[in-house]
């Protein structure tokens, strides 16, 4: 078994080096191509970070109508809890509605302290949603409750913005899918360039009775090998390379509700997928190739 | 140990290689296969060694229904045929002994049985002291005695070669004949030989089979071909 094995490695690394030209092409092809997966993949997490953040950030602010009691507060909460998509939901009394008034005006705000004795701010709800619910929707399913006011969001731009972010995210998805498929391309190529090399070899493989898996399998280390080494370079700009953006940019943009992710682990996740899909583009694209060059035309 | 009942082979361009043939080989037997080019010798060939399926009939090769073979059965069914080739097929990076081995190593035979194995073949092809060399450092009759060897050497039951000495002077043809006719003799193993060569046939006198445009025009028991093909 051992003895196997060391003649599969021992041929797929000859394979490499007989016609070194066309395997470093195909590794300079894995290495660009996981370079803009990379980046790709860069983008995709932190755009699901932020978009993460801001769905937490957001809030549905909704105001009670005078004639509810304090007392049906707790039902009506309890309520407002129950819709679907809302994650909480704060109960704010005039006072603190209008503390909040006053220290949104800073210095000036105390002009407001008037009020204080008759006040004209509603009680309200700050109404906080859970992960991934639209906030129109659930602003339209807060509407239809009795005793509710008025209710206001952060308005189409919010979510506008969060549908630029969803369409980057998958946007992103379908080009490393892309970039995969054309990896997968060039390294058949190289792996045809070795089977047409060692063509007498395989005639004669068949010929005697060599299994197929028994020949296909120096061809598929190779492919995987290429993958390997068409990602060491990547993983090290992504390392590297990510690191310095988020040290540069101090881990966040704009604002805190814009963070990056952190480059550990992060940096190192999106490595192992870089990793991993040189391997399995090494190994798809062998294997295809191969296997077309086995088919028996009978 | 061959069996071809009623065998049809067309091509998808339509040509017909062969059509409603049969011939019974027995086991231990040497037959020559003769026939112009086109007439479907190599037709016949790699419907034996399961490279083509007959289009119609059954070919029956050592008890196994050769045309019914699923694709992954193909390479265990091989290892009982040994095949040789006009332009020997050699590896030119391996040596002599190297080249032989190759065929032994691909079906994962363990080491020491291969050595064993591959001292014994180049005692019967006579290149003991040529282990060591490489294919280019060999004369053609020496390139095709290893040929045969590799062929030999995982004890099939079938030999097939195929015009063996089509790139041979009299003198070498004559030595692979009587090396066929050694491998025949001595192990029993059946030998199929293709030729053009008429002087071969009628020297060494076995059965012989004539194929013309795809069908068997004689099957001459007693041998020795003395019309010109």
């Amino acid at each position: 078994m051992f003895r196997l094995i060391g003649r599969h490695f021992k041929e797929a690394f000859q394979g490499i080096f007989r016609h070194f030209s066309s395997s470093l092409n195909s590794i300079t092809a894995v290495t660009v191509t996981l370079v803009l997966v990379s980046l790709l993949t860069l983008i995709i997490g932190n755009v699901s970070q932020i978009t993460r953040s801001i769905e937490g950030e957001i809030k549905i602010f909704v105001t009670v109508e005078e004639e509810i009691e304090d007392e049906e507060i707790p039902a009506l909460t309890r309520k407002i809890e129950n819709v679907e998509g809302v994650s909480r939901a704060e109960f704010s009394n005039k006072d603190t509605e209008l503390d909040k008034l006053i220290a949104s005006f800073g210095e000036e705000g105390k002009l407001f302290e008037i009020y204080r004795e008759d006040n004209p701010l509603h009680r309200a709800f700050i109404v906080s949603l859970k992960e991934g619910y639209i906030i129109s929707d659930v602003a339209a399913r807060l509407e239809k409750i009795d005793g509710l006011m008025e209710v206001n969001f952060g308005g189409i731009s919010t979510e506008e913005f969060l549908k630029i972010l969803n369409g980057v995210r998958q946007g992103g998805y379908v080009l490393v899918a892309a970039l995969t498929l054309v990896a997968i391309f060039l390294i058949q190529n190289t792996i045809n360039q070795t089977i047409f090399n060692r063509r007498l070899e395989i005639s004669i493989m068949r010929q005697v009775g060599a299994s197929n898996s028994y020949i296909r399998q120096p061809f598929v280390i190779e492919g995987i090998f290429i993958g390997i080494m068409g990602s060491v370079l990547p993983v090290l700009a992504t390392i590297f390379g990510y690191k310095y953006v988020y040290e540069a940019v101090g881990g966040q943009l704009v604002s805190g509700m814009l963070a990056l992710q952190p480059v550990n682990p992060f940096a190192y996740y999106v490595s192992a997928f870089l990793v991993a899909v040189g391997i399995i583009v090494g190994l798809i694209g062998s294997f295809l190739s191969v296997n077309k060059h086995l088919r028996w035309r009978r | 140990m061959v069996h071809l009942q009623n065998v049809s082979k067309s091509y998808k361009n339509g040509v017909n290689a062969l059509n409603d043939i049969t011939i019974d080989i027995k086991d231990g037997e040497f037959v020559y296969v003769i026939g112009e080019t086109g007439s479907g010798k190599s037709t016949f060939i790699k419907l034996l060694d399961g490279e083509l399926i007959p289009t119609k009939g059954i070919v029956e090769v050592n008890g196994v229904n050769v045309g019914k073979l699923r694709f992954s059965k193909v390479p265990k069914y091989r290892r009982n045929i040994g095949v040789v080739f006009q332009d020997y097929r050699l590896i030119e990076s391996k040596t002599v002994f190297e080249n032989i081995a190759f065929a032994l190593e691909v079906i994962n035979k363990p080491r020491k049985e291969i050595r064993q194995r591959v001292r014994e073949v180049l005692e019967i092809i006579d290149l003991e002291d040529k282990a060591k060399s490489f294919p280019s450092e060999l004369s053609g009759g020496q390139q095709q005695r290893v040929t045969i060897g590799r062929a030999i050497a995982n004890h099939p039951k079938l030999l097939i070669a195929d015009e063996p000495t089509g790139n041979l002077d009299p003198e070498r043809s004559n030595e692979i004949v009587e090396l066929l006719e050694k491998i025949n003799q001595e192990s029993g193993t059946t030998v199929i030989m293709v030729t053009h060569d008429i002087n071969l046939v009628n020297k060494y006198r076995k059965r012989t089979i004539k194929f013309e445009y795809g069908h068997v025009v004689s099957d001459s028991r007693e041998g020795g071909y003395i019309a010109h093909v």
